[in-house]
């Protein structure tokens, strides 16, 4: 029982793992932003990007 | 007129009276027990004797438990028809606290006599040995009967403390044996000795739902209380059995990440050479030209390299599309630093940084770049590297451990179930790996 549940339970696995792969998926950090104007190409300056100043490091040791 | 042979009729049990109290006593043995006990006043009788002599008396508590299997109750053991004829309880003293365990006597005319034994609602099917098990002298010891070995758990002196109805042999409360127990689950060999008599047996483990159904009792059996020497473990079979599978699931893993990585394009479709200069106000974003992203929904991977040296900045990205108008906003922070302390030198951080952008349908694209950096500083180069479909590991990694982790747990548990079974033994777990007596 335990045995088939598992076998169930790892193909399930590896046919995530197999979708994720194929379609290049990811685990970063990325905001879809739908219809951004044309005119962003000439005017790059016309767009903000939802990450801008949001986060500055100080750095160091 | 001939009367002629009379016809076997229904076996009927013998009518008796106890010499001691005159009690009705029950023979269902049909002449095969050594000893009777009566119910009323406790004698145990000499049942060889035409006139019952007493051996022995004793007394018995008065809230002293009764068989939980009434004696004269019939039924099915291994195919075969069993009437319950005896009852004693035995008890073995452990560090001064009694154990006691209870053993009835089943009898049925054409097999003979066999065994149930019952403590804390674990229950053995037992039966006498008609061959010696061999006896090694290993630490700790074991013993081998038909070519199974058996490990030896507990040795004790068991007393006898109770007995009720028909016992093939001179039962005495009272009397003492040594009882060595040796296990293979689910049987269990025991050796009993009495001088230099030994008689082996072999029990093997029943649940007591499995006995309320071969003998229809009523109600529920009671519940079996922690784990029993020979009791199956539920989960050993299967944690030996699912790293087999856990084996065939990582070479199928494997086989994934080769077959990923060799059809993967894997191309790089776009590269660039900038320079940042922080210091100078206004907007520092722009676009690059744009660039082809082909085949199916991928992943895009996007590297910055950088020459930063104790600094950092914040890359704002967005890759558009130039068709649709989706674009994916990601920012990256790059930095760098290193030095040398009481502790020796250090670094921190990288000065470049890969992405990897998911899912992107292919079309034509662009980046949009907007650096940012501390004022404070001056001037940094970077290049901005742009590949279509790269495979990424980190998903592997964490269906590894989906895979691992079951397993893990199984094992562990069958672990558990183990030190529980031999935490009750002569070799409790803080002994394993050491030296046994």
């Amino acid at each position: 029982m335990i045995r088939a549940l598992y076998l169930a339970y790892g193909a399930a696995v590896l046919l995530a793992l197999g979708v994720a792969q194929y379609n290049g998926w990811s685990l970063a950090r990325v905001n879809e932003v739908k219809n951004v104007p044309r005119s962003v190409r000439d005017n790059p300056g016309s767009y903000r990007s939802v990450y801008s100043s949001y986060h500055h490091y100080t750095g160091g040791k | 007129m001939s009367a002629g042979p009379t016809p076997p009729g229904k076996p009927q049990v013998q009518s008796l009276n106890c010499p001691g109290c005159g009690a009705a006593l029950v023979e269902r043995s049909f002449g095969h027990a050594v000893t009777i006990v009566c119910d009323s006043c406790h004698s145990i009788l000499d049942a060889k004797d035409r006139n019952l002599q007493i051996l022995q008396k004793f007394k018995a508590a008065t809230n002293e438990a009764r068989p939980l299997i009434p004696l004269g109750t019939r039924g099915k053991i291994r195919g075969a028809d069993y009437e319950v004829i005896g009852f004693q309880r035995r008890t073995i003293h452990v560090d001064g606290l009694p154990y006691s365990w209870h053993e009835y006597v089943l009898f049925n005319p054409y097999k003979g006599f066999r065994y149930l034994t019952e403590y804390n609602g674990h229950w053995n099917d037992v039966s006498i040995l008609k061959a010696l098990p061999e006896v090694h002298d290993t630490a700790p010891p074991s013993v081998t009967y038909l070519g199974e070995t058996y490990k030896h758990f507990q040795t004790a002196k068991a007393a006898t403390s109770f007995v009720l109805g028909e016992f093939p042999w001179q039962v005495r409360f009272g009397e003492s044996a040594d009882v060595t127990d040796y296990v293979s689950p689910p049987r269990v060999l025991s050796g009993e000795s009495t001088g230099q008599e030994v008689t082996w047996s072999m029990g093997e483990y029943m649940s007591g739902r499995d006995i309320w159904n071969a003998f229809n009792l009523p109600g529920d059996p009671p519940e079996a209380v922690g784990v029993y020497e020979n009791q199956p473990s539920p989960v050993s079979a299967e944690a030996k059995s699912i790293w087999v599978v856990f084996a065939g699931f990582l070479l199928v893993l494997v086989l994934m990440m080769i077959g990923f990585d060799i059809s993967a394009r894997n191309e790089e479709v776009f590269s660039g050479s900038y320079k940042f200069d922080s210091s100078q106000r206004g907007d520092a974003s722009f676009v690059t030209d744009d660039f082809e992203l082909k085949g199916h929904t991928s992943n895009v991977q996007l590297t910055t390299s950088t020459d930063l040296n104790n600094r950092w900045v914040y890359m704002n990205y967005a890759l558009i599309n130039e068709e649709t108008g989706q674009a994916f906003d990601f920012g990256r922070e790059v930095s760098y630093y290193h030095g040398f302390d009481s502790d020796g030198s250090w670094t921190e951080g990288s000065p470049n940084d890969h992405v990897a952008v998911p899912s992107v349908p292919a079309g034509r694209y662009y980046l949009r770049v907007e650096p940012e950096g501390d004022p404070g500083y001056s001037v940094t180069y970077y290049s901005v590297s742009v590949r279509r479909d790269v495979p990424q590991y980190t998903f592997y990694g964490l269906a590894f451990l989906a895979l691992l982790a079951p397993a893990v747990l199984l094992t562990w548990r069958s672990l558990s179930f183990e030190h529980l079974r031999w935490a009750e033994s002569d070799h409790p777990p803080a002994s394993w790996g050491g030296a046994d007596e």
